[in-house]
């Protein structure tokens, strides 16, 4: 608890106390850092702060090395995780990955139940046409995720459209699959498909 | 500020009579905080200086969430024995702004004449900042503000302090500052008020204010808060007074404390959604000394205040709104001489609604509204512009703004300020045919913080 606060654990850690200690410390840096914006236990409130409870850590530990190395570049990235990831260590990323995906995940609700079963199509179907592949294909039938492709289920809906938009916009540019996937989506399909992914 | 300089939202001249200088009111956001963390201003700011969720915790954290490379230093048993931002945590602030009233004001020294109407101020404010971490769970906004009437930098809001947690839910910590509530976390209390933080310096404002309104001035204080699970705030602490005088307080000073002023804060606060809301109450009680020639002893005037409040945000990526409000009551017993009335009632209510777009166009609205006991002595009659002829407190208005913020650290405003009532009353309030509507007031600032 003692170093719960200060966010130093990265220098700690350069100065040779090791891999154990970033274990050990993942937990306080997660309640006392950052829990601030993504809730005790990786629960968040707000949908501008994506929910970590039960995501994949592969995932987790490559968004962190892309905000710390700047690869994402999105304007809420640029202003809370720039600053946080960096001075986090590689090991520190790795302990939070690990500490966030055994956390139990949320349950959100249909935000827009009646785009849901439109939803649920393109998540199991993709949107052939349009050369929409399935979402299920890469995040799972249950939008569990496996290692670097995230779990949406569980997450906040309006923040999964924002990163859809963010996709599609070119503002969050570090995931080279999702900028082809989305090219042709509408802003309803996108809201469509995420009420139905973050529902499950 | 404490030299007075900067006019609060009611407050602006020495409470009739009783002679306590004005309290901060300026109001900052800092870019040492910013480059200490890493995190853009909206992080901890809707727009400067208002706070969101994540501000507040910062600040309840003593300052010192940290993403700098560090000086650090550890004892054998592994506990952390410093932690020192290598780049010290400045940062300097400017602000500019142009006065105008509906009325020119009268001429100071020669009778009948008027003085220039249209008041440019450059700067209006300039203050130098040490904000940031000091070491593991110790932090600090100390503001240094330069007087451009003695031409030095003296003393303004500061407040340092020390928090941690005690366990995953419960913080607790204590802020050492000069003003009280310019440790609080919302902005609906004085010393960091929104949304209009920012008044004009030249124009004429009330005379009527309250002790936690703005008339607390010269005093430290020390605070022990604790927040439990970011819901439920509760504080309790002291002031006692502390000018910046070369012997022992005595009776050459005035309005000194009787021991050690009492300040209290209770708040809760919810989040949902990308909203928050607070309900609060605080309140302090001041005995003192009138002094000023009297020896600092026998019967003390007692201002008594008690103040509930609450602030509603929604922060959304587009659209940010906030409306917040604090209604205060304080009780006077002027036991020591100083009032004709031996007690008095002074009632002050302030309620102001933001829209900001993007975080760069902002328009607000507010009303504000200051009443109580009539009294001759403290609300005298005889002074142009500053006296109260009808002997009454009572100030009434509304307030208006535009802004624009094109970069989070550059904020320009367009206010307009028009008074129903000023000094208790609306035609010829100071007897010397003054109307409380001449001293409607359109402001432009201009403030850059880096």
């Amino acid at each position: 608890m003692k170093k719960i606060i200060a966010i130093a654990v990265g220098a700690l850690l350069a100065s040779g106390t090791g891999a154990a200690l970033a274990q050990q410390d993942a937990k306080s840096l997660a309640t006392g850092v950052c829990a601030a914006c993504h809730g005790p236990e990786g629960h968040s409130i707000s949908p501008v702060f994506p929910r970590l409870a039960g995501q994949q850590a592969a995932y987790i530990v490559l968004q962190l090395d892309a905000f710390r190395s700047h690869a994402r570049g999105d304007p809420n990235a640029q202003a809370y995780m720039w600053g946080m990831a960096s001075q986090l260590s590689d090991a520190t990323m790795k302990a939070l990955g690990d500490y966030y995906a055994a956390q139990k995940p949320a349950h959100e609700k249909p935000e827009y139940p009646d785009l849901l079963a439109e939803g649920k199509k393109i998540y199991t179907e993709g949107i052939p046409v349009q050369n929409v592949p399935a979402c299920a294909s890469c995040h799972g039938p249950k939008a569990e995720g496996a290692g670097a492709f995230p779990r949406l289920a569980g997450q906040h809906t309006d923040y999964l459209v924002a990163q859809l938009q963010g996709f599609q916009s070119g503002l969050r540019s570090n995931a080279p699959i999702m900028l082809g996937v989305v090219k042709t989506l509408s802003p309803e399909q996108m809201k469509a498909a995420a009420t139905y992914a973050a529902s499950r | 500020m404490r030299q007075g300089k900067l006019g609060t939202f009611i407050a602006a001249f020495a409470m009739a009579g009783g002679g306590l200088l004005l309290a901060p009111g300026s109001a900052q956001a800092v870019p040492s905080f910013a480059r200490q963390t890493g995190f853009a201003c909206e992080a901890c700011h809707t727009v400067f200086p208002e706070l969101t969720p994540f501000g507040r915790r910062f600040k309840m954290n003593a300052y010192t969430v940290d993403n700098l490379p560090q000086v650090s230093g550890m004892t054998q048993s592994k506990e952390q024995s410093l932690a020192l931002n290598q780049l010290p945590p400045l940062s300097f602030m400017l602000q500019a702004s142009y006065t105008s009233t509906k009325a020119a004001m009268p001429d100071s020294v020669v009778a009948g004449a008027l003085a220039q109407n249209g008041q440019v101020q450059f700067p209006q404010q300039a203050s130098l900042f040490y904000a940031g971490r000091i070491a593991p769970n110790l932090g600090a906004f100390v503001q240094m503000t330069y007087d451009g009437t003695a031409g030095t930098f003296g003393w303004d809001n500061t407040d340092v302090r020390y928090a941690r947690m005690a366990n995953d839910k419960f913080l607790w910590g204590v802020s050492v500052n000069n003003n009280p509530t310019v440790q609080d976390l919302w902005n609906t209390t004085n010393a960091w008020q929104s949304p209009f933080d920012q008044r004009s310096a030249t124009a004429p404002s009330p005379g009527a204010s309250t002790l936690l309104g703005g008339g607390a001035a010269d005093m430290a204080g020390v605070t022990l808060y604790g927040s439990w699970n970011d819901t439920v705030y509760a504080e309790l602490g002291g002031y006692r007074s502390a000018p910046a005088v070369g012997i022992p307080l005595d009776s050459t000073n005035t309005n000194v404390l009787n021991g050690f002023a009492p300040y209290w804060r209770l708040a809760y606060e919810r989040q949902w959604d990308r909203s928050s809301w607070e309900v609060g109450a605080y309140g302090m009680t001041a005995k003192m000394f009138p002094g000023g020639g009297v020896a600092l002893s026998g019967p003390t005037n007692k201002l008594s205040d008690w103040a509930i409040d609450s602030q509603y945000q929604y922060i959304g990526d587009q659209h940010l709104f906030s409306v917040m409000g604090t209604y205060l009551k304080e009780k006077q017993t002027w036991d020591a001489g100083g009032a004709a009335n031996p007690s008095n009632d002074l009632k002050t209510l302030r309620v102001g609604a933001s829209y900001y777009y993007q975080r760069k166009y902002g328009a607000a609205l507010g009303y504000f509204s200051t009443t109580g006991t009539p009294d001759a002595t403290l609300y005298a009659s005889g002074t142009a512009v500053k006296g109260f002829a009808n002997n009454l407190p009572d100030s009434k208005g509304w307030i208006a703004e535009l802004d624009w913020v094109p970069y989070q650290n550059t904020k320009f405003a367009l206010q307009y300020t028009m008074y129903n009532k000023f000094n208790g009353g609306d035609a010829n309030y100071d007897g010397m045919g003054r109307n409380a509507k001449d001293n409607n007031t359109m402001y432009l600032l201009g403030w850059l913080n880096f």
